[in-house]
């Protein structure tokens, strides 16, 4: 089960593996920034690439689609919600509330934009190694006065080597209990209770034993870096991306 | 030969009230193979915790090498390696290859030395050609090796097996089993507790009987075995051939 998890690294080499660091998470930064304010066509452009290098990733779309039904629903409420608070034109009414045409497009475009940033999340985590995201964002940090740029770096960094351990709870915790037929219980809100409070405590001491392992292993915030360098072909690739990006801004 | 760890009156209360360890005093040499045996919940993980700080003293101390764990765990975690009774909840890097780096890197080590090093024990434990998998996927006989491997490039001086049989087939118990004793043969100390005396008790020098927190028996093996069932713990069956002969290696 804990290859199914989509905030998880995989290994691999990738362009994206081997791009440096540094540049990756600048890049990611503006895509997020970017993608926020792109209109349906730029989202499309925008899109193509990163669904092609994802699907280069060796990771099944399939299964990953699977996993992120937790932001589909997310997605639906923002969709929802868009949709009802938008004047315009209505295109249909039920029971009280007026879908508007203008919503349907708001919403819409709501929604493909977060899952573009989310999208760029993704292939971050799996591209890039805790020790990796921590080197980098210590290196962007370090030249700031009064930030400890090590200790945030480190904070990072195990908060992106943490995740995986929460989602894999979860679905360890799900598995036991669809082992027991919890599926016939009809009502979800008891379910969601009956599943949240193990996930909870589970969570708690897989993080635990995980910070032990660490510990005895004699973790601490100094430790040998892994080793930054930007050749010419990260340069190429880092000046390619900004390109595109700024393709996309002017679209 | 000198004592690389002592305990003096070492005694542990958990935050719940349970006494893990009650007044245990414990000398061990450098370079002996020591097997420490007792049931479920006897304070045998309790007693191995103390040895890198994982946990503190309630009261007593602990001293590894001379270097008082209180007052100096990280350096009691480079002398003392651990292999933890759950090999899923050692595993702490991304890929196999980053978890065996995990501790050099931690000891700031260059990178060629750790790639030197992580390169060795990958090899000394089998594992080379799936260095570039995920730990998770690994079956639990890699996963144990896996550890062993985290343990090995980190170069300590005393080896801590927390049940390192449990859950292994009859291969797995013997790559173990001689990972341990190529260490043992490499000058590391060794400790390994266990309630199945039968997998390891052929190569130990020394057998440790714990009982609710304290030690109850201690000797050579031949002199203490015939007691084993009183603590729990089964009785090898082979044994009226000698210690020896109980050797899974033969
Ligand atoms: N964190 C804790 N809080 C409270 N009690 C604990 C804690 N950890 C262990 N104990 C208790 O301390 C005692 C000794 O536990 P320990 O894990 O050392 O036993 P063990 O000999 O390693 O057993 P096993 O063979 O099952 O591994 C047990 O009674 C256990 O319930
Ligand atoms: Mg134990």
């Amino acid at each position: 089960m804990a290859e199914l998890t989509a905030f998880a690294y995989q290994p691999g080499v990738s362009i994206l593996h081997r791009l440096d660091v540094r540049m990756k998470l600048a890049l990611v930064a503006a895509a997020s920034l970017i993608s926020l304010r792109l209109d349906f066509p730029g989202i499309g452009l925008m899109a193509l690439p990163l669904l092609s290098v994802a699907a280069g990733c060796r990771r099944s779309l399939r299964i990953q689609a699977g996993e992120l039904r937790w932001i589909g629903l997310l997605l639906a409420f923002v969709f929802s919600a868009r949709v009802l608070s938008t004047d315009g034109t209505t295109v249909l009414s039920v029971l009280a509330l007026d879908i508007t045409g203008e919503g349907l497009r708001e919403g819409a475009l709501v929604c493909l934009r977060l899952s573009l940033v989310f999208l760029v999340g993704t292939l971050l985590m799996a591209t890039t190694r805790s020790t990796e995201i921590k080197t980098g964002v210590q290196w962007f940090l370090q030249p700031l006065p009064l930030v400890p740029a090590e200790r945030v770096g480190t904070m990072l960094g195990l908060l992106v080597r943490f995740i995986p351990v929460i989602f894999e709870e979860v679905s360890r915790a799900s598995d036991a209990q669809r082992a027991r037929a919890v599926e016939n219980r009809r009502n979800p809100l008891r379910r969601a209770v009956k599943l949240g409070i193990p996930i909870m405590s589970r969570v708690f001491e897989r993080s635990d034993r995980l910070a032990l392992a660490m510990e005895a292993r004699c973790y601490s915030e100094r430790r040998t870096q892994p080793s930054l360098r930007a050749a010419l072909k990260d340069w190429v690739l880092f000046g390619l991306s900004c390109g595109w990006l700024v393709v996309l801004l002017a679209v | 030969m000198s004592a690389i760890i002592e305990m003096d009156h070492l005694t542990h209360r958990f935050a719940d009230g349970t006494v893990g360890l009650d007044g245990v005093t414990l000398e061990i040499e450098a370079g002996a193979f020591v097997v420490i045996a007792g049931a479920n919940g006897s304070g045998k993980t309790t007693l191995l915790r103390h040895l890198n700080g994982l946990l503190l003293p309630t009261s007593g101390s602990v001293r590894v090498a001379g270097v008082c764990v209180q007052e100096n765990p990280m350096k009691s975690r480079v002398l003392v390696g651990m292999v933890f009774q759950d090999a899923d909840s050692q595993i702490v890097g991304e890929t196999v290859r980053d978890d065996v780096a995990f501790g050099p890197e931690n000891l700031r080590l260059d990178r060629v030395e750790i790639d030197r090093r992580v390169g060795e024990a990958l090899s000394a434990t089998g594992l080379i050609h799936l260095a570039d998998k995920r730990p998770h996927l690994l079956s639990g006989g890699e996963k144990r090796r896996l550890a062993i491997a985290g343990i090995l490039a980190m170069r300590p001086r005393v080896i801590v097996f927390d049940e390192p049989f449990a859950n292994l087939d009859y291969p797995g118990v013997r790559q173990v089993l001689d990972q341990i004793l190529q260490q043992h043969r490499a000058g590391c100390t060794i400790i390994v507790t266990t309630h199945d005396l039968e997998k390891v008790l052929a190569h130990a020098d020394r057998l440790i009987f714990m009982r609710e927190g304290r030690i109850e028996g201690d000797g050579p093996p031949p002199a203490l075995i015939a007691r084993a069932e009183s603590f729990g713990v089964r009785h090898p069956r082979a044994v009226h051939l000698g210690v020896e002969a109980l050797s899974w290696l033969n």
